[in-house]
């Protein structure tokens, strides 16, 4: 790909001259685009912003500038919802697209700063103990809402984190590393229960024509949850024919479903999830501390996984 | 020497991928993107990122079940035996690749990065575990030598950080080693062979029979840049330094010269995002973005004023209003800039940028009595791992 490409294609009569004419203009750098530029600006600002801005208010709690503070954000976010009801279009089913390429940054930075001053009006007025559960609950619908009126993918993640956290599954990569993913015991059961019923409702929805770009979405935390849940179910050793059974059920419907949504990550999910699922089988039945047949399983297992995946090329390559 | 590659192919690929964005941002339609695929047939097998990611971990693993037996076999003989048992089965991985899979037009198909990673591994372990390990002249050589060498051949884009980071660590020791006025003159040293090695991969990149190398080239220019500029970072600089070169300083001292330090940490950067939007080199830019922050940083670091959330606030405000300032200043074309996404990058993907949200931003603590923070409390997860 050089500089020439496009007027290589012009001449061989590839393109038209139109189309020769806007492409070159990008290609050679007569026009720039900035986009992602400042979209990452902008969304380093927001996180900087937010979390400077949720520190500050936890801090100097009944003093004079804390109440300023707290007044301020307020507007702000305010201003934020303003800005949003007035640009946004009617709502549909449909993907909708933005007024302003800053625009879904806007509904961030209002909805952080709502999510902050809520949780702040808790804290402070000592109903926290008691509610937390309410007040997730409550922080997940309003995300909700917010996801679906402003067609906004970012805020649908963090309104089905929010829900799973109300069920006490935290979904971050950042608490697996450190072994915190389920803090309590059974809570993998509650785990796979959770995604499975989310599935299920993100497929009636994407079947009701309801925002079919959120599916994608949905199904991702799905995967990603139920998976976690069953291997650690399986981990735990005593009924882990059942979990198998899960895990084996769970990848047929990874499968499935990566073929329905043409995502290659749910097909990647289906086979890390299968394969350690096997593995920890036949470690459990046949090699147990056999180094030698380690080795020899790890060679065969996954040198016959490349050949089938370069055997069957065609079968994985159709682009989304 | 020359590239592993048939450089048609290469170059075939490429117009492929890049008329699949047009695709995708309408600028052809389906009709014509097949028939410039037909006409720009090539061989390669290239798959995606996803089947990338599972072939390289699944040779990563039938690779650690070859080297295990190997190893089993070599294990009861002495240390050399075993160094050198290292380097020549690093060398015969060197050769698998291109008999095996590269003969079989694979293109950084995951199994071809694994294979590489592999051998350039056991290669310098091999031969820099001869020289007992602590000969770093001999290590950081040898490193400089088959990185450069992996990403002349295979076009190899993280061999060719590497070997930047390599020859960046060579000109860095020797100077060192040398003492005396050699360490002090390192900075400009820095400043100096970096700024040479940006203007030429900038004139190769821009050369036709080059054009299989463009990416790595690219890689070198953005290295550079942030060469030259660690080379002149007041932070960079005085920290090494006290760490390395046992300069004691008593609070209140500074470094020599610290004021032509300060200098190139503002200006540089500034000369970067001058020169960036004057030439409208998307590379420079980013670097200078990349390196503005970097400054802040370094000042922040040493003239802080003990209110970090009041920076945090404060830095969220500027760039707030400064990107959506530049939002609607760059509504129509100015300078040749402007605010609409022509051509999509890959990692520009709605669904990356929800999970980078859920991710670093709120609603990801666990609903337990424990935890004494509420909904605002667990912000700024950092940097998020997608695993994407």
């Amino acid at each position: 790909m050089t500089k020439e490409t496009p007027k290589e294609l012009f001449e061989k009569g590839l393109i038209t001259r139109d189309q020769f004419n806007k492409i070159d203009l990008v290609v050679s750098r007569k026009i720039v685009s900035v986009f992602y530029e400042l979209r990452t600006l902008l969304y380093l600002g927001v996180m900087l912003f937010t979390t400077g801005a949720g520190i500050l208010i936890y801090q100097n709690i009944g003093e004079f500038g804390h109440i300023i503070s707290i007044i301020t954000l307020s507007i702000l976010t305010i201003v934020c919802f303003w800005y949003a009801f007035t640009h946004v279009p009617p709502y549909t089913n449909t993907k909708v697209k933005s007024a302003t390429p800053y625009f879904d940054y806007i509904v961030l930075l209002g909805s952080l700063l709502f999510i902050s001053i809520q949780g702040y009006l808790e804290f402070q007025y000592g109903t926290l103990d008691e509610n937390l559960g309410a007040s997730t609950l409550v922080t997940s619908a309003f995300f909700f809402y917010i996801a679906y009126r402003f067609d906004h993918t970012g805020i649908l993640s963090l309104a089905i984190t929010a829900l799973a956290s109300f069920w006490s599954i935290s979904v971050s990569p950042q608490k697996w590393y450190s072994g915190n993913f389920f803090s309590g015991s059974n809570l993998h059961i509650i785990a796979i229960i959770f995604s499975s019923v989310l599935a299920v409702i993100a497929i009636l929805l994407d079947k009701r024509s309801i925002k079919k770009h959120f599916t994608f979405t949905y199904l991702n935390f799905c995967m990603l949850i139920f998976f976690v849940g069953s291997i650690t179910g399986l981990f735990m050793g005593d009924l882990y024919g059942i979990f198998l059974l899960l895990i084996y059920t769970g990848c047929a419907f990874a499968y499935y479903l990566a073929r329905w949504e043409k995502s290659f990550l749910f097909l990647l999910y289906a086979f890390v999830a299968a394969y350690i699922a096997t593995t920890y089988l036949l470690g459990r039945l046949v090699i147990r501390e056999e180094i030698f047949l380690w080795f020899f399983y790890s060679i065969a297992s996954c040198g016959g996984f490349i050949v089938f995946i370069i055997k069957y090329k065609n079968h994985f390559s159709k682009e989304k | 020497m020359k590239s592993a590659y048939n450089e048609t192919s290469i170059y075939n690929l490429a117009v492929i991928k890049e008329t699949k964005r047009w695709y995708k941002h309408h600028f052809i339609d389906q009709q014509q993107f097949n028939t410039i695929a037909e006409a720009y047939k090539t061989p390669l097998y290239h798959p995606n990122f996803i089947i990338r990611i599972l072939l390289f971990v699944a040779t990563l693993f039938a690779l650690a079940g070859v080297s295990g037996l190997f190893f089993l076999f070599f294990g009861s003989s002495n240390e050399h035996g075993i160094l050198t048992a290292s380097i020549f089965y690093g060398i015969i991985s060197f050769i698998f690749l291109e008999l095996v899979f590269l003969k079989n037009n694979h293109y950084k198909s995951g199994v071809t990065e694994a294979l590489l990673y592999h051998a350039i591994g056991f290669t310098i372990v091999g031969i820099s575990g001869l020289f007992d390990f602590d000969n770093f002249h001999v290590t950081l050589f040898c490193c400089l030598l088959i990185f450069s060498f992996s990403a002349f051949r295979y076009l190899d884009l993280l061999c060719t950080i590497a070997a930047i980071l390599s020859f960046a660590g060579v000109l860095f020791f020797e100077f060192y080693s040398v003492g005396g006025i050699f360490q002090q003159i390192i900075p400009f040293i820095f400043m100096i062979a970096f700024t040479i090695t940006y203007i030429v991969s900038k004139k190769l990149k821009a050369s036709p029979t080059l054009r299989i190398w463009r990416n790595n080239l690219l890689m070198i220019e953005a290295a550079s840049l942030l060469f030259i500029y660690i080379g002149g970072n007041y932070l960079v600089v005085r920290e090494l330094s006290v760490n390395l070169m046992d300069l004691s300083l008593e609070p209140g001292d500074n470094i020599p010269f610290a004021f032509i330090f300060y200098g190139f940490t503002i200006f540089i950067p500034l000369v970067f995002l001058y020169w960036g939007i004057r030439s409208k080199d998307i590379v420079i830019l980013r670097v200078s973005l990349f390196v503005i922050a970097f400054t802040v940083f370094t000042f922040k670091y040493y003239y802080s004023l003990g209110h970090p959330e009041v920076s945090l606030t404060g830095a969220g405000i500027i760039l707030i209003a400064l990107s959506i300032a530049l939002f609607n200043y760059l509504k129509i074309i100015r300078g040749g800039f402007t605010r609409e996404n022509l051509l999509s990058e890959k990692w520009g993907n709605v669904n990356v940028e929800a999970f980078i949200i859920s991710q670093t931003m709120g609603g990801n603590q666990a609903n337990t009595v424990t935890e004494d923070t509420g909904g605002g409390g667990g912000f700024g997860g950092g940097g998020a791992s997608t695993d994407f």
